[in-house]
């Protein structure tokens, strides 16, 4: 494996066009870019500053208007506070003054208008609007909206002796061409000089008045952020420091990866590399480092010279910006970012199996950084809490988890999860890829492997995780938006009716699989029932002990939201009737179809007997959605699995699970329990019993579901 | 270099059998019992690209596998060499069989074919480097095995020189020792001239009657006539699929009453077209059987 990955690494390093463009490029260009923009910036700046403005002063209050102006203006020409360099104005005269603003013959109109002239003015453009400007007509308004290409501003009456007469005060209109920066910046600066004008005279106003304090304290707001500089600066960089890894690390990598696979195909080395004694294992995992390893240094490259830029200070640091880690945060922040890289260096190369050639590599790449920086993205929502769903959901969790990290926030439990999480889709991830590599289609379009020989009940096994994948986000998404709207009703309907009816029904049709086969419908032995009738009550107890234990131990569940799933149990104008048919009975038949039917069907031979049970469970856990409810809803159905696994056939699961469901339902809905009600110890221990005695009389008159996994060799070319 | 003491270097007894399976090991390093391989095509369902083949290949013997483009040449060979995975039967290479030790068997197998081709990047010596480390050549003899071979395909001037800026002659002369640059015992050469000009074809055919006096077992699949008539010792014609016909040239002519190859050919190729039994043809072999 040593000599794959040198070779590999070696052949790139001799591919000069990629090394100039993929890390040259981004090293000379960005320095270039930034100092021509900084030297466009500064320039515009210079000539903004240097520009006499032109103005007109029009309206009927044209006097009262120039001796405002006057004052703003001799503000701006001499005032010290200011930390621009003052601009310069200059009146201009001339008719038809919108005609001049737009050919750019003058930056700015002044309007100065008496109430009645302003009213008239107002008037007539809410005729010409509509109705959208009748409402900002009142005189206070400050800002007007946007018109196409005049934007214009009313500076309230800057008046002269009578307070009372607020609706007789003249006003001031401003008129520029937003699309000019010049005509924008005449606009800003005369503005704010205006205010300040205003403010004067209102103060002098109130003091000679005798008004008894500063006006400008009364009931002053100050504001101050409590967060320390670390924090805030770790929160900023939290947000962005996992979508920007991925990127760096999926472009770096991709330099890699599209040589890895497609590359090889595109040139015809693939085949001269399949035919040596180099093991599969051993030519993904060379494959894989090395993409680890460009994706990695490329990451570095760009972070050193970002960080280059800072120190040198051609990028600005936004001001008090700081960041405190210390070595147990960096080291976390790279046992998190582990997986991740695993997942990105697996879906690269499978990528470039999958591609035929450079050209579909690059067509396929922009979806998959869609995919990675989507979820990504989690940690830049505001409320996302890792305490939450969201640590279960690959590469989400790493980004939530990482800005917590930053703030010094640490979640283990949590953070634990976000890493099994997305370890295990890394994991899954690389065993795609190694898979990938052993598919014959890899040499020619024309030669298939065995299962697309086989055809449709062949090929089910292989893509049964995924139709269930799409299922399960279907059921996430119509949960999440539609939820409230459908109610207890519509959720069973749409939940058990067409997701898993529906979908259990096309995989069957789809890949032509026998519909008895597929959901196990067999006779069973009929000691079987009365094991099953033992086994419900007990699993249930214990199903319900080990919540505790977890609700306890592990995951404290809300108040809340128990009750709030007590009440949806128990759906209020409901008969009884209907609730056992849509808790109960559909439940029953239905998920046991489709989740001890097809998904066990199809996941026989991939796996173990242990391995089928504690996946169906899984599976079947997380269908329910909830983090609280993954742990007995796994549990019950790793046993539903044993039992279809141990009898052949999906009836005594129904059994089970119809009788399981009916014994969580009554007795609350009767009110013969609640969530207080306690049970005491030997309640459980008896439970186990039973459930021990259930499960080995099932395995007594067991007669296995058929056709389970054999020994294979694994290595096979 | 020393073809004997070249002969045993990787040159592995076998020790490893399918258990259950009866194998007659006599002295054939490849051996080849009904073969098959279908695919599935959507329209036309299952396409039995390769239908049950048996036969076997000597040490210092050429064995030619004749037929068509489509015939299942190339399936065959990809079969043997575990790129692809037969839906049926079993074969073995030097003792290991390609279901169950798919790596032992690409050890002991050097492949040739239009489409191997090498790595552009890559200067000649660190081609031949690279494969005899990958094909777990003992790596303290790695260097002078690689310079050996520098010297007997007289490459000495341009080994240092990338693959990609070689002429296609001179890639021809690399491919061939990478592909014999791990001393294997079984060679297959799946149509190993196809685009070759006439002179780099002549220098192949040399190469490989070179390699099958140093003892290889060699598979030489061809659609060529004159090749499979001037370079190997027994043939096999293969059709849709299955051997029609497999024996000695003398043999083919015996059986047909043909003198030239592509005559014999036609023959046979007409005979099973017509749906006439026509594997009474090379009686000589007992693998020739492949009746219906």
């Amino acid at each position: 494996m040593a000599t794959l990955f040198r070779y590999e690494i070696k052949r790139l390093l001799r591919d000069t066009r990629m090394i100039l463009i993929a890390i040259v490029a981004p090293l000379v260009l960005i320095p270039i870019i930034i100092f021509v923009m900084r030297a466009v910036e500064r320039s515009e700046e210079r000539r903004l500053d240097d520009t006499v403005y032109d103005y007109v002063l029009v309206g009927d209050e044209a006097e009262w208007g120039r001796e405002i102006v006057a004052a703003a203006l001799e503000l701006e020409a001499n005032d010290p506070d200011t930390l621009r360099a003052p601009v310069r104005f200059q009146e201009k005269q001339g008719e038809n003054v919108d005609s001049l603003l737009t050919a750019a013959s003058i930056h700015l109109v002044v309007e100065a208008l008496s109430p009645a002239a302003y009213e008239a003015i107002r008037a007539e453009e809410a005729a010409a609007d509509g109705a959208a400007a009748a409402d900002s007509s009142e005189t206070d308004s400050t800002d007007d909206p946007a018109e196409d290409d005049q934007s214009e501003s009313g500076v309230d009456g800057l008046s002269d002796t009578d307070a009372e007469a607020e609706l007789l005060l003249p006003t001031m209109r401003l008129r520029y061409r937003a699309q000019s920066d010049f005509s924008r910046n005449a606009a800003d600066r005369l503005r704010s000089r205006l205010d300040e004008v205003r403010t004067e005279v209102r103060d002098s106003l109130y003091r000679a008045r005798g008004f008894p304090v500063a006006v400008d304290q009364i009931a002053a707001v100050e504001t101050e952020n409590t967060a320390s500089a670390e924090k805030e600066g770790g929160a900023i960089l939290g947000l962005a420091l996992t979508p920007f890894l991925i990127l760096l690390m999926l472009s770096g990598g991709s330099i890699m990866a599209v040589d890895a696979i497609s590359g090889e195909k595109e040139r015809g080395t693939l085949e001269t590399l399949l035919t040596t004694a180099a093991a599969r294992a051993d030519i993904v995992a060379a494959k894989q480092l090395a993409i680890i390893a460009v994706g990695f240094t490329v990451a570095v490259i760009n972070v050193l010279n970002l960080a280059a830029y800072f120190v040198l200070g051609v990028i600005d640091i936004p001001d008090n910006f700081a960041v405190a880690l210390s070595a147990l945060d960096l080291l976390l922040l790279l046992i998190l970012f582990l997986p991740l890289t695993v997942l990105i260096s697996s879906s690269l190369l499978l990528l470039s199996g999958y591609a035929k050639s450079y050209k579909e590599y690059q067509i396929y790449f922009l979806p998959l950084v869609i995919v990675f920086l989507m979820p990504s993205l989690a940690g830049a929502m505001p409320s996302m809490d890792l305490r939450s769903a969201i640590a279960l959901v690959p590469i989400a969790g790493i980004g939530v988890a990482v800005r917590e990290i930053m703030v010094g926030e640490y979640d283990w439990l949590f953070m634990g999860l976000a890493f099994v999480s997305t370890g295990a889709a890394a994991w899954y991830a690389a065993t795609l890829t190694e898979r990938t590599l052993s598919t014959e289609r890899l040499i020619s379009a024309s030669d298939m492997d065995e299962a697309d020989l086989l055809g449709g009940p062949a090929l089910f096994p292989r893509h049964v995780l995924r139709w269930f994948g799409v299922m399960w986000v279907a059921l996430l998404l119509i949960s999440m938006w539609f939820g409230d709207e459908l109610g207890l009703r519509g959720q069973v309907v749409v939940n058990l009716g067409f997701i898993f009816l529906g979908s259990s029904l096309l995989m069957v049709r789809r890949y032509g699989l026998d519909p008895r086969t597929a959901f196990a419908l067999r006779p069973v032995h009929p000691a079987v029932w009365p094991a099953v009738l033992l086994g419900a009550p007990s699993a249930y107890l214990v199903g319900i002990g080990l919540a505790g234990l977890v609700n306890t131990y592990i995951l404290p569940v809300p108040q809340s939201t128990l009750e709030a799933f007590g009440d949806a149990l128990l759906g209020d104008e409901m008969p009884l009737w209907e609730l056992v048919l849509l808790l109960t009975i559909m439940p029953a038949i239905l998920e046991e179809l489709t989740f001890r039917g097809v998904l066990l069907h199809g996941l026989r031979k991939k796996m173990g007997p242990v391995g089928v049970c504690l996946v169906v469970g899984a599976i079947f856990g997380m269908f329910h959605v909830s983090l609280f409810r993954l742990i007995p809803t796994g549990f019950l159905g790793v046993i539903f699995a044993a039992v279809v696994l141990l009898t052949g056939s999906v009836f005594p699961a129904m059994l089970w699970h119809f009788a399981n469901n009916f014994i969580g339902l009554l007795p609350q809905h009767m009110g013969w329990v609640s969530e207080e009600t306690v049970l005491p110890w030997w309640a459980y221990a008896t439970a186990v019993v039973g459930l021990a005695v259930a499960m080995w009389i099932i395995w007594r008159v067991r007669t296995p579901y058929p056709d389970l996994k054999k020994k294979r060799p694994e290595e096979y070319g | 270099m020393g073809p004997d003491r070249e002969a045993t270097d990787m040159d592995e007894t076998p020790t490893t059998r399918h258990p259950g399976e009866e194998q007659v090991m006599d002295n054939s390093r490849v051996r080849v019992q009904s073969l098959q391989k279908s695919f599935w095509d959507e329209s036309r369902g299952e396409v039995r690209a390769v239908d049950g083949i048996d036969f076997d290949c000597r040490p210092g013997e050429i064995f030619g596998l004749l037929g068509a483009n489509g015939a299942g040449k190339t399936t065959t060979l990809r079969m043997l060499s575990t790129i692809l995975k037969p839906t049926g039967g079993q074969a073995w290479l030097n003792g290991h069989s390609v279901l169950d030790e798919p790596e032992a068997v690409r050890r002991s197998l050097g492949f040739f074919s239009a489409s191997t081709a090498l790595y552009p990047r890559l200067t000649g010596r660190e081609t031949l480097d690279f494969f005899a480390r990958i094909n777990r050549y003992p790596a303290e003899r790695v260097a002078e095995r690689v310079e050996d071979l520098i010297e007997r395909f007289g490459i000495k001037e341009y080994a240092g020189a990338r693959v990609e800026k070689l002429s296609s002659g001179m890639k021809q002369k690399i491919s061939i020792a990478r592909t014999i640059v791990h001393d294997p015992p079984v060679l297959i050469f799946d149509e190993p001239t196809v685009g070759l000009d006439i002179m780099a074809a002549l220098e192949m055919q040399r190469v490989i009657r070179e390699l099958r006096e140093e003892g290889k077992a060699i598979i030489f699949s061809t659609h060529i006539m004159s090749e499979a008539e001037k370079l190997c010792d027994r043939i096999a014609i293969i059709h849709q699929g299955r051997i029609l016909a497999l024996g000695t040239l003398e043999e083919h002519r015996q059986a047909t009453g043909q003198h030239y190859l592509e005559d014999i050919f036609v023959h046979e190729v007409m005979a099973a077209e017509r749906g006439e039994d026509a594997t009474a043809g090379a009686g000589a072999s007992s693998e020739s059987d492949t009746s219906p």
